[in-house]
């Protein structure tokens, strides 16, 4: 470890820009950007710039033969999205996804990686694969999978049923169907997260731990002192990923109940998206905005809380 | 954590951003060519060239096949088809005609293509290409805006009662003709064996919306005033709502009834004695109760029970338009013209079981010997069509929400409608 830092940090102290060759060097640069900078542009960029416009004004789907004819609005659609009241209970849905799903995503991810770092060394591999195959899994056959195991007379309540409990209505009680789609989500996620979690851990130095277990250190002081602490790159890393997820989840809510019941599922993605296939694209345009105002506020709190600990 | 579907909703904006911003850039189409649409007669000359013609999948899986006399009479001509997946068909079409990319002839679906009748969009049907009086008259309607017709109908459909014989029978009662009898009707099966009397459709969504539509037609509600305001929070669309609701609140219906793959298995094991469904499902039975013949010996099809008013159902269905676009009209319209003969709609029948829009088509053999299809014929001709504006399918879906939360017991049917009728102000009709 110690000569991996030192060869680093040479090599970096030994990077000298060449006289001349200046300007080639910034072509071919630009070169090997080019590709990405364009798809960027096209997909990116440029329609984050229109959707902004379009959210400025009353575009509906119908316009789209008369584009000229579309008024400025200015804020008028984000007037009328704080007063819908669906938005703003899909505003309340979406905080709950993250409160909720975030800790337990990430607390699930750690448990697994803690335990996969320490015993069960040989099985690592095996199990490593088991708990990241839903990150990989085609989410839309999962969903139905879900639906069916769900439902009234699905597999979860077949269970239930056999152990004496009558099971209930899992995807059509508004407050039930919540806790399902999280718990969808999590099911999804975990895997990341371990993965991340474990990465972090293999790069904590083990002559670190011997010092302090030499020290009289038990493991939860050494969770405390020395696993938590190192691991808080990746604790933020992970975090900002999974509340990134969360604030923009859509498939798992879209394929499992489609917002319902009674809209207790629908999160502002889908609101987006609903927004949308009903023709309202100024008002679409306008949540998606609103959604990315929240994700970049939100990303940028998190770091400024945790960096300033790592 | 696969950031592109996470990001599936926020991309879906993107998407439709950068066509407008083509759109915005001049590709699209101005509304300086809004009337260079012509109804010139077509002549019976054969047609030529190629006509582009987009469709979604489904009933026109099978058009290359039905439509091989057209080839053999029009040798050279070449029709290309391009097929769309049905929930994406009109986003598609809607991009290709803003973008002025579009197909010559593309396919529509009468309850809900009123956006597209424009004449920057679809050129008029030509005089004397086809006789509008033997269609069903609905369909030709949901065609036609500003006595400008721009749609030939293809197909048609609507809702009946398909209902369990078998059952019925041993509760001995007969199909219900008034609301009132209905949800005896439901529960007498129920008694006699049913899980649920009724497989209710249960998306909470635009044929939701569609259904309550018809309900609110039948207790003597309009949708649409004649000088053209929304008309929705009526007492009519209030005891429609409650009507739909009636069948969850008594328990005929329950609010976990199958998705819609599993409707037909659940309808042949008894899990539910009936459905208010469209004609296809008359030739899937079979299929689904695993028996040649389990469909003749065990179901029977009613016209819908009638309201205070009528027993009026909405008329659905495909049709056919020539886009203001096309670079061959005259092989496009002669094209639809072939479509809309009696012969091609009963081959289209025998292919695919779409019934036929011309009204005389009904006479052949293939369907006039199959007496369940009785009920939807009777019924074809007690309909009406949709509103004929371009923010129907918004109101529609907006209607199949609010009705959840009455089925549900946690809202009334007049807050429902009123609501229904606030949203529908504040999106409008469309018209510029």
């Amino acid at each position: 470890m110690t000569t991996n830092t030192v060869k680093m940090t040479t090599g970096i102290v030994n990077v000298r820009r060449r006289r001349g060759g200046g300007a080639r060097r910034t072509a071919v640069a630009w070169l090997f950007l080019a590709p990405f900078t364009v798809v960027f542009l096209l997909y990116t960029a440029i329609p984050t710039v229109a959707a902004l416009g379009f959210s400025l004004t009353d575009l509906r789907g119908t316009d789209l033969r008369h584009p000229f004819a579309v008024d400025f609005t200015g804020l008028e659609n984000y007037l009328r999205l704080f007063r819908d009241q669906s938005f703003l209970r899909d505003l309340v849905n979406t905080a709950v996804f993250v409160a909720v799903g975030v800790p337990l995503t990430m607390g699930t991810g750690f448990a697994l990686a803690l335990a996969l770092n320490s015993g069960i060394r040989r099985l690592r591999g095996m199990f490593r694969t088991v708990f990241f195959a839903p990150v990989v899994t085609n989410v839309v056959a999962v969903a139905l999978i879900w639906q069916y195991a769900f439902n009234d007379g699905g597999t979860v309540n077949k269970v239930l049923g056999a152990v004496g409990f009558a099971g209930p209505n899992w995807l059509d009680d508004p407050n039930l169907a919540m806790p399902v789609v999280i718990l969808l989500g999590i099911w999804r996620n975990f895997g990341i997260a371990m993965v991340l979690f474990l990465a972090g851990l293999q790069a904590i130095p083990r002559d670190v731990y011997e010092a302090a277990a030499l020290d009289g250190a038990g493991r939860w002081r050494q969770l405390r002192h020395i696993t938590l602490p190192l691991l808080l790159p990746t604790i933020l890393l992970v975090s900002v990923l999974l509340t990134v997820f969360f604030l923009q989840v859509f498939d798992e809510p879209y394929l499992l109940t489609d917002g319902g019941p009674l809209g207790s599922t629908e999160s502002v993605a889908l609101y987006t998206y609903h927004q949308f296939g009903a023709g309202e694209l100024g008002m679409s345009s306008a949540a998606s905005f609103v959604m990315l105002v929240l994700v970049a506020v939100v990303s940028l709190v998190q770091f400024r809380l945790l960096r300033s600990r790592t | 954590m696969p950031h592109s579907l996470r990001r599936g909703a926020l991309r879906l904006t993107a998407g439709i951003a950068l066509i407008c911003t083509f759109a915005l850039a001049g590709c699209g189409r101005g509304g300086d060519t809004a009337a260079t649409g012509t109804a010139e007669p077509v002549d019976d000359s054969p047609a030529t060239g190629s006509v582009d013609v987009w469709a979604a999948q489904g009933d026109a899986d099978v058009l290359e096949k039905v439509i091989e006399p057209f080839k053999a009479d029009n040798p050279d001509v070449k029709v290309n088809f391009t097929l769309i997946p049905n929930g994406e068909y009109y986003t598609k079409l809607q991009s290709a005609v803003a973008a002025g990319k579009g197909p010559d002839v593309a396919q529509f679906f009468p309850e809900s293509q009123a956006q597209f009748l424009d004449p920057s969009i679809l050129q008029p049907v030509p005089d004397g290409l086809v006789d509008k009086g033997t269609f069903f008259k609905s369909l030709w309607d949901a065609g036609v805006v500003k006595n400008v017709a721009y749609t030939v109908p293809w197909y048609a459909y609507t809702y009946a009662l398909v209902y369990r014989s078998d059952l019925a029978d041993k509760a001995g009662v007969k199909a219900p003709t008034t609301w009132k009898d209905t949800v005896p009707f439901l529960k007498a099966m129920q008694d006699a064996g049913a899980g649920r009397g009724l497989a209710a459709d249960i998306g909470w969504d635009i044929f939701n919306g569609q259904d309550v539509a018809m309900y609110a037609w039948q207790a003597g509600g309009s949708l649409f005033s004649s000088d053209g305001k929304w008309t929705l929070d009526t007492p009519e669309m209030a005891e429609a709502i409650k009507y739909n609701a009636s069948f969850f609140t008594s328990g005929a219906a329950d609010t976990s009834t199958p998705t819609f793959l599993d409707a037909q298995p659940y309808f042949t094991s008894g899990k539910t004695a009936s459905m208010i469904t469209g004609p296809w499902v008359i030739g899937q039975l079979d299929k689904a109760a695993g028996k040649d013949g389990w469909t003749a010996s065990h179901v029977a099809t009613a016209p819908l029970p009638a309201g205070d008013s009528s027993g009026a159902s909405f008329s659905a269905g495909g049709s056919w338009g020539v886009l203001a676009d096309s670079d061959n009209a005259d092989a496009s319209w002669k094209f639809v013209r072939h479509l809309a003969e009696p012969s091609t709609q009963v081959a289209q029948y025998k292919a695919y079981s779409s019934l036929p829009a011309v009204i005389s088509a009904w006479d052949d053999p293939a369907i006039a010997d199959q007496p369940l299809l009785d009920a939807f014929f009777t019924q074809m001709k007690n309909t009406r069509a949709f509103p004929q504006v371009t923010t129907w399918q918004q109101v529609a879906t907006r209607l199949g929400k609010e009705i959840e939360a009455v089925a549900k017991g946690t809202e009334s049917a007049e807050k429902a409608a009123a609501n229904v009728q606030a949203y529908a102000e504040s999106v409008g009709t469309g018209a510029e």
